[in-house]
């Protein structure tokens, strides 16, 4: 008996058809809620989502599972927490269980620069709406037992940030309770269908070009992972964007209870222990840009070497399972959502490191933006003009990982 | 004979029996039943040995001393008191250290100071590596044997268990001696994994009592009973005939296995004939069932490599056969999934493969699919009439532990300045900054400030990137990489430089100084810079140039990135680790300076060469702190001795070294901006108030066209400078205000970049970025924390900058106060003169390094100006380093760089001892050839390795010297890394 067999998602599949209100392309955390809110929040169903795989089979179904708002620039702030707060209520609206754990992140400092980051960290947060708080050793050891904190006498904590509402959920859950939401609402997602083409109509979108023959759509969503210049260019765009690798790994089930997301930006590794007991580690970007799918040794050697130095509980785990996923990274950290310039096209894009804790949001105010022809305020910072108006979304604190 | 502890109990078995084996013979079964496969490919023997969960007890040796604990998840055991009398353990040199069966965090955490470090590794380079030593693995070992092919064989039977097939490509495998094997073939990799029996998945498949053929035909041969055995399947072909009461051949004209019966264990076997669900039900009753339902090709190494050159052979390459999946029963043992389960997903709409797998979590334990994958796919198969791949293979294959998946790997080396030791046993409380250990507090910061700002103070700035550049373009290259006009700056004059990136964002800041001497290569010393105006004339420029601490390696690159995309004819040489570098500063720093001999000191924006304390320096004067301000750049060799006499020399005016804490305070006061503190990803020349930095009227340079299309833009924020009075509230969360938020009255308005957190009030500094108001303007006054605040337009100390650049008159001083010393007079390492003797260790190397055209080189070497003996190595087309002391000119190229070098360490070890030390710590193949030279990382650390014949050398960076001496000595000890 496995407590963890789905026992409650209903999938219905259904044949396309000719024509919808909106296309979406890519069925993964972000156009599945694009889907499930323009069916809850506005009433709009005549909707399909095509995905060239299975659904969640990109980076929904690659990441570390994190959900945290303790980013570095207001506007980020803001938009994670309202995610945050969104994936707070998650299970209660769809009446699923998606195995929603706050646990707290601390995100520690081994040096007076990685202090100072984290202090700042806090004071942003706070005025911004998200509950961080700079804490000293003490505290960090009670909230992390198994913490070494000399850092094998080299990485010593000096202190943390810590932000309880940092939280996990089971990735692939959450795709499915989303895909089940806007399916039983009567929108349609068609798994192993490509999109191979736009459909233009002068210079407007008209609808895509699929395995599955034409389909005409009132406006065009792009919610593509990882090769998201290539659709982009269909368009006739070009994406500040470059794919790479991010890697991650599981151990066996560690026998006690490891509390918190644990991080270090000067380790560059991440853990937390799944529902399964698991431990989860994660890092950082692969500096070559790339769309393999390919797991590396050298990740793996890396991370538990760095890992140790503040976990050595962790030395006699096994590891399970390595995974690759590509993130799309966008010169600044920073999400690209909304408009793009060609009309009926709209893009959600740049989700780098930190799609997963921005699906309810993302996909929130994408289906703000189609239901209503207005670009929402929350994201209205992230448009792909900033580019060319130096309005970029800097945020150097939070760059890099997870 | 092997004697170990399950579960407390003594157990004594055979010499060569394995884990499984030896329990099984002593009765003992692995928890929670399930058909034994003895191959590794079930979850079935799973057991927790010596604190290790999730042991495959089929693949490892009964060895004496293991703790072993039946429960393989690594639960709670009774304490172990081995010195008792009566305790089952006595006698037994336990292998387990004290984090065995901890049952508490408690435990853990005492264990920490005993925790181990990766394990160590073990390099091995071939042509071909063989996975798999079955008959078709020998097979194709001899036959690349045959062809000259150098073939290393990896067999499971041996503990090498292969971990995963990498790009590389890496081959990663367990060793029984304790290392980690990381093999690196050239040409090929050959899995030879053979084939794995399919587990039966019927109700009761979890009894204690089944086992496959292969199992059962290991376990006779142990000489283990098996009781009454029924066989269900093929005939096992190893077993005698005598070992089987019965024998049912399944499938097409035969029997369906239906289920196996008992209570804990197997007591009968149910079967019906094949085909037909309402025939009657057969129970025969038996001690062991053996199993035999077909095969599956254990292929999941050359899925996870199929962009690699995997060729596989043998059973592994068989097609998969498929049984049926039954009605019934536990399809994946790892995570209990049931055939019901796999029904219960299907209906509510998972169809794909992946789906199935991730809805309910079969496949993702420690077999991976081994038992379930053919059952999931023929479940597929049935239900939706579609034959659909297998999941994808990941790695691991076998599963390591983090330790051993760590062996090889070493954390990122912090570089030490070669004034380490003197911040040490000065009581400095060191710190990472930019990759490098700085001094943060000698523990009196107050003090410290004060020194600075009323007396003279010394900080170690050794770790800011130095480069030299020179040749016949260098003016015309550092014009299109920095900002202002290059042109401008004359011989013997420095300036602050920015630089920029491709979207006009602020990369770095540093002093460009133009050298006095064009004599490149001549090592002269000038007496007065100003006199050589003319001789620069012909020869071309000469320039140095400062960049941050953080990013010297990138620095280096990004301008030979340009220097090549420009074709600029340059020399260029990294000198960071080369030059040390004092600064002098405060009131008295010039008089500080005559007391230790140095006769002339450039005037404010200069630069000149000058002894003091007779150490030859490259004295640069501009400021930093806003006082007057010596940058000394010296030799790395001799950073302590100038040092040392700089501080005695400074008696009489109580000088304080001053750590970097109260640097940054300094500066703060000055208004000077830190890249990175004070500089984002969107930080143009505008914003940061640092127009008067870039002149867009020179001509091109990096970010210029950048630079103009961001300034037709409306300016968004600003840094500024902003003086608060109060002191921060109680409830601030720490005295420094950086992060905090900036209100105007209309609400946020921007946040602190910098504040030093002096608590200090009455007109406290701060910089912090503000945002324009809709009309454009920055707000004037404002609030940080609740605190007013005022923006003000330069900075809170000395506005007019007069105490930087006040003039000196250094003859001023009284001759009695002066003290002269001799120059410092280097003589070179005389390294083929010396051998490997004794315990390794590190010692800095006295050379030269030069950089010149390639073309120079090779005729320098070809004919070289040094004495005989002296060793060169050629470490880049254009770059040499030799032996000797920088006393000859290049003849090929006027615009040599020819500096001394004391930057490297070295150590000889003897070639045995070298290739024990390389083996571990040098991933890549190294050079067969005598003599040699190779580049690269060993133990983590940059290297170079100089292999004659019987010995090698090793050199490595000074500032990694430590660590490198502290991983070599680990190293060649029997543990991994040393821990301190």
């Amino acid at each position: 008996m496995n407590e963890f067999v789905e026992r409650q998602m209903k999938l219905t599949w259904r044949p396309p058809k000719k024509s919808y209100d909106v296309v979406i392309v890519g069925a993964g955390g972000h156009g599945l809620a694009t889907a499930y809110y323009l069916a809850t929040r506005h009433r709009i169903t005549n909707v399909a989502v095509f995905e060239r795989g299975y659904i969640g089979g990109g980076n929904s179904g690659r990441n570390t599972t994190i959900i945290r708002a303790n980013y570095g620039i207001p506007a980020a702030v803001r938009f994670y927490q309202r995610s945050v707060d969104l994936y707070r209520g998650l299970e209660q609206e769809t009446d699923r269980w998606l195995m929603h754990q706050q646990k707290g992140i601390l995100w520690m400092a081994h040096s007076e620069a990685a202090v100072r980051t984290e202090r700042m960290r806090a004071k942003l947060n706070t005025e911004f709406g998200a509950q961080t708080q700079f804490i000293g050793p003490r505290q960090v050891q009670e909230l992390c037992p198994q913490l070494d904190m000399s850092g094998g006498g080299r990485w010593p904590v000096l202190g943390a940030s810590y932000h309880p509402q940092g939280a996990t959920a089971r990735h692939d859950r959450v795709v499915w309770a989303l895909a089940e939401g806007a399916m039983e609402r009567g929108a349609h997602v068609h798994q192993n269908t490509p999109v191979e083409g736009l459909i233009l109509d002068g210079e407007r979108v008209a609808g895509v070009r699929t395995a599955a023959g034409d389909v005409a759509a009132g406006a065009v969503v792009s919610a593509v992972g990882g090769h998201v210049s290539r659709i982009a260019a269909m368009a006739g765009l070009r994406l500040p964007i470059r794919t790479h690798r991010l890697q991650a790994f599981v151990t066996n089930h560690y026998r006690q209870q490891f509390g918190p997301i644990v991080a270090s930006s000067e380790l560059f590794f991440y853990a937390s222990q799944t529902a399964r007991g698991e431990m989860l580690l994660g890092a950082e970007i692969d500096p070559q840009p790339s769309f393999s799918y390919r797991s590396s040794h050298d990740f793996v050697q890396d991370v538990c070497r760095r890992a140790l130095c503040l976990l050595p509980f962790m030395g006699n785990l096994r590891v399970l399972r390595q995974w690759t996923g590509v993130c799309d990274m966008s010169p600044d950290y920073s999400p690209i959502m909304g408009r793009t310039g060609v009309d009926g096209f709209y893009l959600t894009t740049g989700w780098g490191t930190w799609g997963f804790k921005a699906i309810p949001a993302g996909g929130e105010q994408m289906a703000e933006l189609i239901a209503t022809g207005e670009v929402p305020e929350l994201i209205a910072p992230f448009g792909l003009d900033r580019f060319a108006r130096d309005r970029t979304m800097a945020d150097r604190g939070s760059a890099g990982t997870h | 004979m092997a004697t170990f502890l399950v579960d407390g109990q003594r157990v004594e078995t055979r010499a060569g029996d394995n884990l499984l084996v030896a329990m099984l013979r002593t009765g003992i079964h692995p928890t929670g039943g399930g058909c034994l496969c003895m191959g590794g490919d079930c979850p079935n023997c799973l057991v927790t040995v010596d604190g290790v969960a999730y042991t495959r007890s089929c693949q490892v040796p009964a060895r004496d001393g293991m703790v072993v604990q039946r429960d393989h998840l690594g639960g709670e055991e009774p304490a172990l008191l081995p010195d008792e009398p009566g305790s089952p353990l006595r006698g037994i040199a336990l292998h387990a250290g004290e984090d065995a069966g901890a049952p508490s965090v408690q435990r853990d955490a005492a264990s920490r100071a005993s925790a181990k470090g990766p394990a160590p590794v073990q390099h091995v380079h071939c042509d071909t590596v063989v996975i798999g030593q079955g008959d078709s693995g020998r097979e194709a070992a001899r036959e690349a044997k045959e062809v000259g092919l150098n073939v290393v064989t990896l067999d499971a039977r041996d503990g090498q268990h292969v971990t995963g097939v990498y790009p590389g490509p890496l081959v990663v495998a367990s060793d029984q001696a304790g290392h980690v094997l990381h093999v690196h073939p050239r040409r090929e990799i050959v899995v030879a994994t053979g084939a794995a029996e399919i587990q039966p998945v019927v109700p009761g498949s979890d009894l204690e009592g089944l086992v496959t053929a292969r199992g059962a035909t290991e376990l006779v041969a142990a000489g283990i009973d098996l009781g009454r055995a029924v066989a269900v399947g093929e005939r096992p072909a190893g077993l005698p005939p005598d070992s089987l009461v019965a024998h049912f051949p399944v499938g097409e004209g035969g029997w369906e296995l239906v289920r196996f019966e008992g209570d804990g264990r197997i007591e009968a076997v149910v079967l019906r004939r094949h085909g037909d669900a309402d025939a009657a039900e057969e129970r025969i009753e038996c001690d062991t069932a053996v199993v035999s339902l077909g095969r599956s090709p254990r292929n999941a190494l050359a899925r996870m490599a199929s962009d690699l050159p995997v060729r596989i052979v043998g059973g592994a390459a068989m097609e998969p056969e498929l049984p049926a999946c039954p009605p019934e029963g536990t399809v994946c043992p790892c995570s209990g999934v049931t055939v019901a389960d796999l029904d219960g997903v299907w209906e509510r709409g998972f169809h794909e493969m992946e789906l199935l797998k991730r809805a309910t979590l079969a496949g993702t334990g420690t077999c991976q699919g081994g038992v379930c994958l053919p059952y999931l796919r023929s479940f597929l198969l049935e239900r939706g009439g579609r034959l659909q791949p297998a999941f994808t293979a990941r790695p691991l294959n076998r599963q390591l532990t983090v330790r051993e998946l760590a062996a090889g790997a070493h954390t990122a080396v912090t570089a030490r300045s070669p004034l380490h030791d003197e911040h040490l046993s000065l009581g400095a409380r060191m710190d990472r900054a930019g990759g490098w250990w700085r001094p943060w507090t000698y523990g009196r910061k107050d003090d410290e400030y004060r020194s600075a700002r009323e007396r003279v103070s010394l900080g170690d700035v050794s770790s800011l990137g130095k480069t030299a550049i020179s040749g016949p373009d260098a003016e015309a290259f550092l014009e299109r990489i920095v900002p202002t006009r290059v042109a401008t700056i004359r011989p013997g004059r420095c300036r602050y430089v920015l630089m920029l990136d491709e979207r006009g964002y602020l990369l770095d800041d540093g002093i460009l100084c133009r050298e006095v001497s064009a004599g490149a290569g001549s090592g002269e010393l000038l007496d007065d810079g100003m006199l050589c105006r003319e001789a620069d004339k012909g020869t071309g420029d000469r320039f140095f140039l400062t960049s941050t601490s953080g990013g010297s390696g990138f620095f280096e690159l990004w301008l030979r990135d340009w220097a090549e995309a420009f074709g600029c004819d340059v020399r260029i040489l990294n000198q960071t680790a080369s030059l040390a570098a004092i600064n002098v500063t405060g009131p008295e720093a010039a008089r500080l300076l005559a007391r230790a001999g140095a006769r002339e000191l450039p005037a404010f924006g200069r630069h000149r060469r000058v002894h003091v304390a007779g150490v030859d320096c490259r004295a640069l004067r501009l400021s930093f702190t806003g006082e007057l301000s010596y940058e000394l750049h010296h030799p790395a060799a001799d950073a302590r001795r100038l040092w040392r006499r700089l501080l005695a020399a400074g008696g009489g005016f109580n000088v304080q070294p001053h750590g970097l804490e109260t640097l940054l305070r300094l500066r703060l006061d000055k208004g000077h901006i830190v890249i990175g503190q004070d500089t984002d990803y969107d930080s143009t020349p505008r914003r940061l108030a640092h127009e008067w930095a870039v002149n867009l009227d020179k001509g091109d340079f990096v970010g210029r066209q950048a630079v103009l299309r961001t300034n037709r833009q409306p300016l968004d924020k600003r840094l500024a400078t902003l003086r608060v009075n109060d002191p921060p509230a109680p409830d601030a969360g720490g005295p420094s205000a950086e992060g905090a938020a900036i209100h105007d009255e209309q609400g946020y308005a921007g946040y602190v970049t910098s504040d030093a957190g002096t608590a200090a009030g009455g007109g406290t500094p701060m910089l912090g970025w503000l945002y324009l108001d809709p009309e454009g303007n920055l707000p004037r006054e404002v609030t940080v924390d609740g605190r007013p605040a005022r923006r003000v337009d330069g900075p809170t100390y000395d506005p007019e900058g007069e105490r930087a650049r006040i003039a000196v008159d250094t003859a001023s001083e009284s001759p009695e106060n002066v003290r002269d010393f001799p120059a410092v007079q280097p003589a070179a390492t005389d390294l083929a003169g010396e051998g490997p003797s004794g315990p390794p260790r590190l010692r800095r190397l006295e050379a030269t390094r030069v950089s010149a055209t390639p073309a120079a080189l090779d005729a320098l070497v070809a004919e070289p100006p040094w004495p005989a003996g002296a060793l060169a190595f050629r470490t880049a087309p254009d770059e040499l380093l030799v032996t000797a002391t920088p006393d000859f000119e290049v003849a090929g190229d006027p615009h040599a760089i020819v500096e001394r070098e004391t930057a490297f360490s070295y150590v000889w070890l003897d070639e045995a001892t070298a290739k024990r030390f390389l083996d571990r710590e040098c991933e890549w193949r190294r050079p067969e050839a005598r003599p040699a030279l190779a580049q690269g990382e060993v133990a983590g650390i940059p290297a170079k390795l100089w292999f004659e014949a019987g010995r090698a050398l090793i050199l490595t960076p000074a500032p990694f010297a430590a660590a490198f001496q502290r991983r070599l000595a680990g190293s060649l000890g029997e543990t991994g890394e040393a821990t301190p």
